[in-house]
């Protein structure tokens, strides 16, 4: 079967019904997604699939056939991060971090929809777990990255 | 992580006697203590001590022999060597060195942090001797912050003194400045890389003065972590994430009852025949059954198939646990380590007495990442690589496991996805290192899925309460008697983790912290307790004891300030008169959060105040009320004294950490029992919070000169109780009984 991660084509000889999580972490050795519950309830496994975030644990790899499929590993472009990531960094939200890739993930999917999210938006939109409980941080970070984009749309624009 | 008594180990023979290399002093601390390490996977160049090397091109490497589980000690640890050595953070790798004796945490044994001045007393050289290389009970820093900036000052002073020797002029007039040796008069410079070989051998006759904190430049600064970048990226490695030529993935199914065994698997010869399945394994004891395959779902659909003979008892329930507490308080009470005044005898010859009934349930960790542990035996040695609590324990367990000797295992410590206690436990490590030694040559991966980690886990302990209390006209407690009913956790862990040194649970002290150390002025009180008699493993969940005795005791005290027609801060107040700093943060606390101005219409207010692993915490919650039992929780004001602190930017993230950890229990945490099994398996049946219903958190940090306390589990546990003290003053209703949810409460 052919996959299209990250702008690069992968073939990958497995199971149609084999969860997408399972074809990245296990077939592909692409960790950056993570196992947290396996029914699509935490959000770890969260991809962008035709830049609609998308839980992966229990998303049949056919389903991802044909769709482009972003990853953690590519929401930095050529090395350059994403403001999201960005903001990341300058809020310090990770702690453990195992949630984290999911959380960005989800957050670049709202702020490609939604530029400017209110509290209520991301209360909405960003249902992910993290039982670190970083949420005032992504909260703040997610502000920080529109404001980032929004600058930056400026400037090209 | 709860603490290794003194007790436990006494009685246990031959340890007593061991030749352990004794600090006699600073000298002997350095000189012997600190060089109690091989060097191994620390890279090129040369080591000053046990934590810091530095390569010919002037590299610094310091090894962090603790585990990063997001509280941020891949950055406090270098932070407080880097300080003393004249380093800057951003030029320095870090790595994690093989658990041996210079990386002990004493304060894991001993009940006060090491004096590198004097000799160890008898815990800290078991702790050695061990070694306990592990990380747990907001340890870290308090443990560290003499040792480490004595490391790096001591390696400082062997480079001042090897340069003052090259120029042929006095120490002082060298010093140090980010990696260089510099000459005050010439302005020649040295960098340490060039000064490293010879001045690593120099042994020096006493530890250095350390810093005074005014001329710190690293310390008590907010400093970005050194983790955090590759954890935005999905480049860092944790222990689910370990990728092996070969490797296959194994998915533990657990036997189902919490007593019973595996006897035999049915249908072994069509499991084997599943698609990728390379073996199905019965661990030993027939705790459960590992399914071996090429890929984790393959794994895991194989070991949902698997048809299991089990003994067990299929009876146990929530119902008959707590029928077994109540008798336990009645008639089994076994230690009693607070006994002030006669307060029975008070409460028994008093007629108005107030009364609390309280209870928590067991609790899962529920840590993201699932639990996992991979071990690779091959040629009669063994590498293990696992995100663990403690280096040492995952040493220990391939031993135990394999028969391999410690000289030939090597521990690869990766990060942790959540750590909270459980990763500090035994079982993975033994059943990956017993398949990997079955499979000999092939790296295995054990994983155990959602459901899985979240039935067969060691809980926080269902804890009962019963107090019973007298208070004069003006409000003063004359008796306080708390009773209290639970499985002990440190007697639970020690057996699974080192059962040769396990003692009775009537000395483990974890039961009763935050009950029985109170700082409240009290003319009469006792606190007392009684082990229940369960199948049931109980394990240190993030604050341990005192995540069940601050909401019994801070819940408790609201009642008796309402029976006295008292304030809740003025009640506490007036019995903090000869406790400074908690008096000082129960302020704080109450001005940042205006807690005398009243709040608008529909919004209430809460406060708890709770000392746990050296660190006090007030906190104030503002909930508004939406509906009928229906309240958002707007916002925790918190105030911590942790004494000196090293990173103030992790302190108050961990402070928001554990606030949201404790409101998650608080709210939905509950494991309970039906017919011998756990219903609860995933996070639709264990909700925690998330972003919708996370308060916005205000940290204040006391600044004083006191020797720092731990800041990973302190905020937990005011949370339950300061929400809880909220909904009574919305409601009236005294919630006696977590969480929440089960009384029909909802939050948005």
């Amino acid at each position: 079967m052919e996959l299209k991660i990250n702008d690069k084509i992968q073939n990958v000889d497995i199971e149609e019904n084999m969860p997408l999580l399972w074809v990245l972490r296990d077939e592909l050795n692409m960790t950056g997604t993570k196992y947290g519950c396996g029914v699509s309830s935490c959000g770890s496994c969260t991809v962008l699939l035709d830049g609609v975030a998308t839980r992966t644990c229990t998303l049949p790899v056919i389903a991802a056939k044909g769709k482009e499929i972003i990853t953690i590993e590519g929401i930095s472009v050529e090395g350059e991060m994403s403001e999201i990531q960005q903001a990341w960094i300058e809020h310090q939200v990770p702690q453990c971090g195992y949630c984290q890739s999911g959380m960005i993930v989800a957050a670049e999917a709202l702020l490609n929809e939604i530029p400017n999210p209110t509290d209520e938006d991301i209360n909405t939109r960003i249902t992910n777990i993290c039982r670190c409980g970083t949420y005032n941080r992504i909260r703040a970070a997610i502000h920080t990255a529109a404001k980032m984009r929004t600058e930056k749309q400026k400037l090209l624009g | 992580m709860g603490k290794w008594t003194r007790r436990a180990f006494i009685g246990t023979g031959g340890l007593a006697g061991v030749g352990l290399v004794v600090g006699i002093g600073g000298n002997m601390y350095l000189n012997k203590v600190a060089k109690q390490y091989s060097g191994k996977g620390m890279g090129d160049g040369n080591s000053m001590n046990a934590w810091i090397r530095i390569s010919p091109d002037n590299k610094i490497t310091i090894a962090v022999p603790r585990s990063e589980m997001g509280q941020g000690v891949y950055t406090s640890v270098p932070m407080l060597v880097a300080e003393e050595l004249e380093v800057d953070m951003k030029s320095i790798n870090i790595i994690q060195p093989q658990p041996e004796p210079a990386y002990a945490n004493t304060l894991l044994v001993n009940p006060n942090p090491r004096d590198i001045y004097s000799s160890l007393t008898f815990m800290e050289k078991i702790a050695h001797f061990l070694p306990l290389v592990a990380t747990g009970g907001s340890t870290t820093i308090t443990d560290g912050f003499d040792h480490l900036r004595a490391a790096g000052a001591s390696a400082r002073v062997m480079l001042i003194i090897e340069a003052a020797k090259r120029w042929n002029v006095q120490e002082e007039d060298c010093y140090a400045e980010n990696s260089h040796i510099i000459n005050r008069k010439t302005k020649e410079e040295f960098t340490y890389g060039e000064l490293a070989e010879s001045a690593g051998k120099i042994e020096l006759a006493e530890i250095p003065k350390l810093k005074d904190k005014k001329d710190w430049k690293i310390l008590g600064k907010n400093v970005q972590r050194l983790d955090i970048p590759e954890k935005v990226n999905g480049k860092a490695e944790f222990g689910l994430d370990v990728r092996i030529e070969g490797m296959l993935y194994g998915a533990i199914r657990h036997a189902t009852y919490h007593d019973g065994i595996v006897l035999s698997v049915r249908n072994q010869v069509e499991i084997e025949k599943m698609p990728g399945v390379k073996n199905v394994l019965v661990l030993p004891k027939g705790v459960g059954v590992v399914v071996v395959a090429n890929n984790t779902w393959r794994a895991k659909n194989a070991m949902l198939a698997l048809d299991l003979e089990e003994s067990g008892d299929n009876t146990l329930s929530s119902k008959k646990i707590n029928a077994h507490a109540e008798d336990v308080i009645a008639n089994n009470i076994i230690a009693t380590p607070l006994d002030k005044g006669n307060a029975t005898d008070v409460l028994d010859k008093t007629g108005n007495i107030i009364e609390g009934k309280y209870d928590v349930p067991y609790l899962a960790h529920a840590c993201m990442e699932p639990i996992n542990c991979t071990v690779l035996v091959k040629d009669g040695k063994a590498e293990i690589w696992a995100g663990h609590q403690g280096s040492s324990i995952m040493l220990d367990g391939v031993n135990a496991a394999t028969g391999i000797d410690r000289d030939n295992i090597i521990v690869n410590m990766k990060y942790l996805g959540g750590g909270f206690g459980r990763r500090g436990e035994i079982d993975m490590i033994l059943h990956a290192g017993f398949v990997a030694k079955e499979m000999e040559g092939t790296p295995i991966q054990i994983v155990y899925t959602r459901e899985e980690a979240m039935r067969h886990e060691m809980y926080r302990p269902f804890v009962k309460s019963h107090f019973r209390a007298a208070i004069n006209v003006d409000g003063e407690i004359e008796a306080w008697e708390n009773k209290i009913a639970l499985q002990s956790v440190g007697y639970s862990s020690i057996m699974r983790i080192k059962p040769s040194l396990a003692s009775s649970p009537s000395e483990d002290s974890s039961t009763t912290e935050g009950a029985a150390n109170l700082p409240y002025t009290m003319a009469a009180a006792k606190v007392a307790f009684g082990q229940m008699d369960l199948p049931i493993q109980v394990g240190n969940w993030r604050s341990v004891g005192s995540s069940q005795n601050a909401f019994f005791t801070e819940s408790f005290m609201d009642e008796l300030a309402n029976a006295a027609g008292q304030d809740a801060y003025i009640f506490r107040k007036s019995k903090l008169q000869h406790k400074p700093r908690f008096l000082k943060v129960l302020e704080k606390a109450a001005e940042i959060s205006n807690w005398r101005t009243p709040l608008p219409e529909g919004k209430f207010r809460g406060m708890a105040i709770h000392e746990s692993f050296r660190s006090i915490v007030c906190q104030v919650v503002e909930i508004t009320k939406v509906g009928e039992k229906k309240f958002s929780v707007d916002k925790y004001y918190n105030v911590i004294d942790c004494g000196q602190v090293v990173n103030p930017d992790t302190v108050e993230a961990q402070m928001q950490s554990g606030i949201m950890y404790g409101l998650s229990a608080a709210l939905y945490g509950q494991i309970t029992f039906k017919n011998g099994e756990v219903e609860q398996y995933n996070f639709p049946q264990y909700e925690v919070v998330r972003m919708n219903v996370a308060p916005n958190v205000q940290n204040h940090i006391m600044d004083n000169d006191e020797f720092p306390g731990g800041v990973g589990e302190p905020s937990t546990p005011p949370a339950a109780p300061a929400l809880a003290n909220a909904i009574f003053s919305a409601t009236g209703e005294r919630i006696r009984s977590l969480p929440l949810m089960k009384h029909g409460y909802s939050f948005v």
